[in-house]
């Protein structure tokens, strides 16, 4: 009997299909951004809601079609290096071919270029069904948008000609080559080397790159790689770096325009504990001293460039983790309207049916957690994008709000949706409770998947130290003027709302909190930057909590004024759980700021007073 | 070849259902529309035989204003341009004598649709365009390619398919799997805006019937788990219970 149950019931076929809100995307871009203003900007006159909602379909129907079908077995079949080179799904050479045909890897960029002017506003949300439907196949276009970008804004007319085109098809992949083996966080002590040839921006490369994302694999006829390297006898340090394009096929100058190998070996492919589906490679670069790499823009500029692109990357992390995090959370919501089990501690009788897990006030609270993290984090991140596309095609005071509060807030926006998703992605691991450890539910994977994020594009340490140590008093702190006065105007719209006074105050608190708790480490840092930083970390989760209460306070205002309107039940109840998830973050997150700040004001430095021999 | 494919514009199938002004109207906040899905079959194999074929693929829908989201869908697909009679589509009869209107002053090779909507679910209007254009029409169409002037297809009947020869013009409603249903490219979204899409008014048709009103169906029960063995209890509450022995 109890088999049989089982079986029947909680194997469902058909629920990875809820892995997104279209709801709460339409919410977000329409209600409250007001993505539409975007489209008075002749760049982007072309576009309105239409073709956006018609690109967020499209996304939809590639991603149930494509994309998350695959979401398991490409977890199961991880990538393997077989002769030297990784074989990847054989289902990717598809969905790679289908973003380059359909035209989502050159979309932002410029009719000229082929591109449709699309705002990364939309773009990104259009990322965020992709990434929820499946993480891994997600990133392969991903990459090479970035990388045909760096190519695009940098590079000579030779370099965008030779390689963008191919890159925009999927015939070609891109990549990001930073990290090496004694070079992660600290890109300045980077040893991949750049001898200049008897040709004018073309060098001989040597030294070896790791960890990187989709290095190598056969979905695509070549990979072109971005690669961070020094040019021998320049600078030490950061201000000695250069990016180059180094494709692992040079093309040969003859009639037919052949490829060549380029001397870029793959020594391995890393086994991971999720995000299998991507192939990550351990790089030898110019091992036979035959690798030519064509210098991007100035020489030593190179990390300057590539970090003009990593606020969108890293953008493009946060809406990762919290795609992820999403797909865990419609995932555990559905398992928990569906499973039978205990009573209500209200109503015990034996004789009744056992109860659905979604009635317990503990489930209810996992459920409400992930709910007010992830939907709180995505209005951020597509915030952030609407900045990107402001700092884009704006002029004057908006340009530069935009750009100031996008670099601002960008370490927020990466990392704690990443710290974050962690935890939410465990807490759908937990609703299904045995289930939810076994390998016949998603939830694992989510769970495993979820934790690269806050390592990749740079650790939550890193971003700690950016925040505090660079972000904060960036141009005198006009950045977090810009932001004050931001989440001042939400407080203030948010007081005229019956209902929302309250929340109102506890921002207002909270923002003052973080604003004295910021003094207060600015104090120290001139007599000692190292107690200073030493928990920027946890600066870092204040601030992101605050920034989030701010996001929530702004939903909830817009659904406490849309809630009398709704007529359709559907409606209502979407607006009264916006209302309830803008509760519980208060209720259970927001008020972690206190005791974070009770940490960051105290005079007891145990981290930095610890010593390595007393662990 | 002039293809015409007839497009309805029907809420989502997930969609929560609920009536207003005392049941005789849907309502329609919050309820995402699609391009109904039998027609997104007939679009999508009308797109493969103009690429196979050449012509042109006008798309037509009955109905107001607010569809034509899914007109410019459907132009982000491959059609070319787009009529829309401005209208409710309030019964098949109507809707068929719009079409039919339309589609003699077009003169189309092919009038594709779905072989129903999947709102009101008639699965008529393909016979009556058919009809009243007196020319032939056929449904359920699951397979179609054109030979010259000859259309060859397959029709779905009870146990099996039918496979027909037939002389153009034709009707047919359409289901799977005779295409698989298009994605639009980046290019066909942002080409689609400026495709051209006529609005025209609707013709008199005499009103065939009126509307009462509209239920739902009762809520589904609750589900009960019976032993796979025990057969005894499971007559026994199809008859007490189900009431259906
Ligand atoms: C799956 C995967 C995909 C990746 N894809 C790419 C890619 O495509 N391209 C690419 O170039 N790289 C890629 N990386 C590399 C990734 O960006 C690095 O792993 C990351 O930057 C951290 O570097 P590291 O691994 O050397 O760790 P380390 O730098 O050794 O850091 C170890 C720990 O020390 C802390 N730490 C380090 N320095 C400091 C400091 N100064 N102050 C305080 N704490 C510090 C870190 O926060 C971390 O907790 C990928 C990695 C993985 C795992």
């Amino acid at each position: 009997m109890a088999l049989f149950c089982i079986t029947s019931i909680y194997k469902l076929p058909n629920m990875a299909h809820s892995f997104y809100s279209k709801r709460d995307l339409q919410f977000n871009l329409y209600e409250l951004l007001n993505a539409e203003q975007l489209t008075q900007y002749g760049y982007y006159q072309d576009h309105d809601r239409e073709s956006f909602e018609m690109i967020l379909d499209a996304a939809e129907q590639i991603s149930e079609k494509m994309l998350r079908p695959l979401l398991t077995e490409m977890d199961r079949q991880e990538p393997q290096l077989v002769d030297g080179k990784i074989r990847v799904h054989e289902g990717m050479k598809a969905i790679v071919k289908r973003f380059g045909e359909d035209g989502w890897i050159n979309a932002l960029f410029s009719y000229e270029e082929g591109g449709q002017q699309l705002p990364i506003t939309v773009q990104n949300a259009a990322a965020f069904i992709f990434q929820a439907a499946n993480y891994s196949a997600s990133v392969f276009p991903f990459l090479t948008t970035g990388a045909s970008n760096l190519i695009r804004t940098f590079g000579s007319k030779q370099l965008i000609d030779t390689y963008t085109p191919l890159m925009y098809s999927g015939a070609w992949q891109g990549t990001m080559a930073l990290t090496e083996p004694d070079a992660g966080s600290s890109l300045s002590d980077i040893s991949t080397s750049a001898e200049p040839t008897d040709e004018e921006g073309t060098y001989r490369i040597k030294g070896q790159k790791i960890y990187i994302s989709c290095g190598d694999h056969d979905a695509c006829e070549n990979v072109i790689h971005l690669m961070l390297a020094k040019i021998k006898g320049g600078p030490a340090g950061t201000k000695g770096i250069s990016l180059f394009v180094v494709p692992q096929k040079r093309l040969i100058v003859d009639a037919n325009q052949n490829l060549i190998d380029n001397d870029v070996q793959t020594a391995g492919v890393y086994h991971k504990m999720g995000y299998k589906g991507a192939p990550i490679a351990h790089l030898m670069v110019g091992s036979n001293d035959n690798c030519l790499g064509y210098l991007v823009g100035e020489p030593h500029k190179g990390l300057n460039y590539m970090f003009q692109m990593m606020n969108e990357a890293r953008v493009g992390v946060g809406t990762n983790a919290v795609a992820i995090g999403t797909a865990a959370y419609y995932a555990s919501l559905q398992y928990a309207k569906e499973r039978p089990q205990g009573r209500l501690i209200s109503d015990k009788d034996p004789s009744k049916p056992q109860s659905l897990i979604v009635r317990h006030a503990d489930v209810k609270r996992m459920l409400l957690f992930q709910k007010s993290i992830v939907e709180g984090a995505l209005s951020l991140l597509l915030q952030c994008g609407l900045w990107s596309d402001l700092a884009h095609v704006a002029e004057g005071e908006t340009k530069e709000r935009a750009e100031l509060l996008l670099d601002l807030l960008t370490p927020i926006a990466k990392s704690y949706p990443s710290e974050m998703c962690c935890q939410t992605t465990s807490a759908a691991v937990q609703i299904l409770g045995g289930a939810g450890y076994t390998t016949d539910f998603p939830v694992e994977q989510f769970y495993r998947e979820a934790r690269i994020h806050p390592i990749h594009e740079g650790t939550t340490g890193i971003h700690g130290l950016d925040l505090l140590g660079r972000k904060i008093v960036m141009k005198n702190g006009k950045a977090v003027q810009y932001l004050m006065q931001e989440m001042y105007q939400t407080i203030v719209a948010a007081r005229s709302v019956s209902g929302l006074e309250n929340k109102a105050n506890e921002l207002e608190e909270s923002v003052t909190t973080l604003s004295k708790t910021t003094a207060h480490l600015l104090s120290i840092a001139p007599q000692n930057t190292e107690l200073f930083l030493a928990d920027a970390t946890l600066y870092l989760e204040m601030f992101g909590i605050t920034t989030i209460a701010w996001q929530w306070l702004k939903q909830a205002t817009v659904a406490a004024q849309a809630l009398p309107n709704a007529t359709a039940e559907a409606e209502q109840n979407f607006y009264q759980g916006k209302l309830m998830a803008a509760r519980y973050f208060f209720e259970y997150e927001l008020v972690k700021v206190q005791s974070l700040a009770t940490r960051l004001l105290s005079h007891d430095h145990v981290t930095v007073e610890m010593q390595t021999a007393w662990f | 070849m002039k293809i015409l494919v007839c497009i309805t514009n029907v809420p989502d199938t997930t969609a929560k259902i609920a009536f207003i002004d005392n049941d005789t109207k849907l309502n329609k906040a919050g309820v995402q529309y699609i391009i109904g899905p039998y027609d997104d079959y007939a679009l999508a194999r009308a797109v493969e035989l103009k690429e196979q074929h050449g012509g042109s693929i006008t798309v037509l829908n009955v109905g107001e204003a607010d569809g034509e989201q899914q007109i410019r869908k459907a132009l982000a697909i491959g059609a070319d341009d787009a009529i829309r009679v401005n209208c409710e589509p309030s019964d098949s009869y109507f809707v068929a004598a719009q079409i039919a209107h339309c589609a003699k002053e077009g003169s189309y090779d092919l009038i594709l649709m779905g072989r129903e909507s999947i709102d009101f679910n008639s699965g008529v209007v393909h016979g009556l365009v058919g009809e009243m254009l007196n020319i032939p029409s056929f449904s359920p169409v699951m397979k179609l390619d054109i030979d010259g002037n000859t259309a060859k297809f397959a029709r779905e009947i009870e146990g099996g398919k039918e496979y027909l020869e037939a002389s153009l013009p034709l009707v047919l409603g359409c289901q799977e799997p005779i295409a698989e249903w298009k994605i639009p490219n980046m290019r066909g979204i942002m080409t689609a805006r400026t495709k051209p899409l006529n609005v025209v008014e609707p013709v008199a048709v005499p009103e065939a019937a009126t509307l009462e009103k509209y239920t739902l169906p009762a809520p589904k029960g609750a589900v009960k788990m019976i032993a796979a063995d025990d057969v005894e209890s499971l007559i026994a509450l199809l008859k007490s219970e189900a009431k259906v022995l």
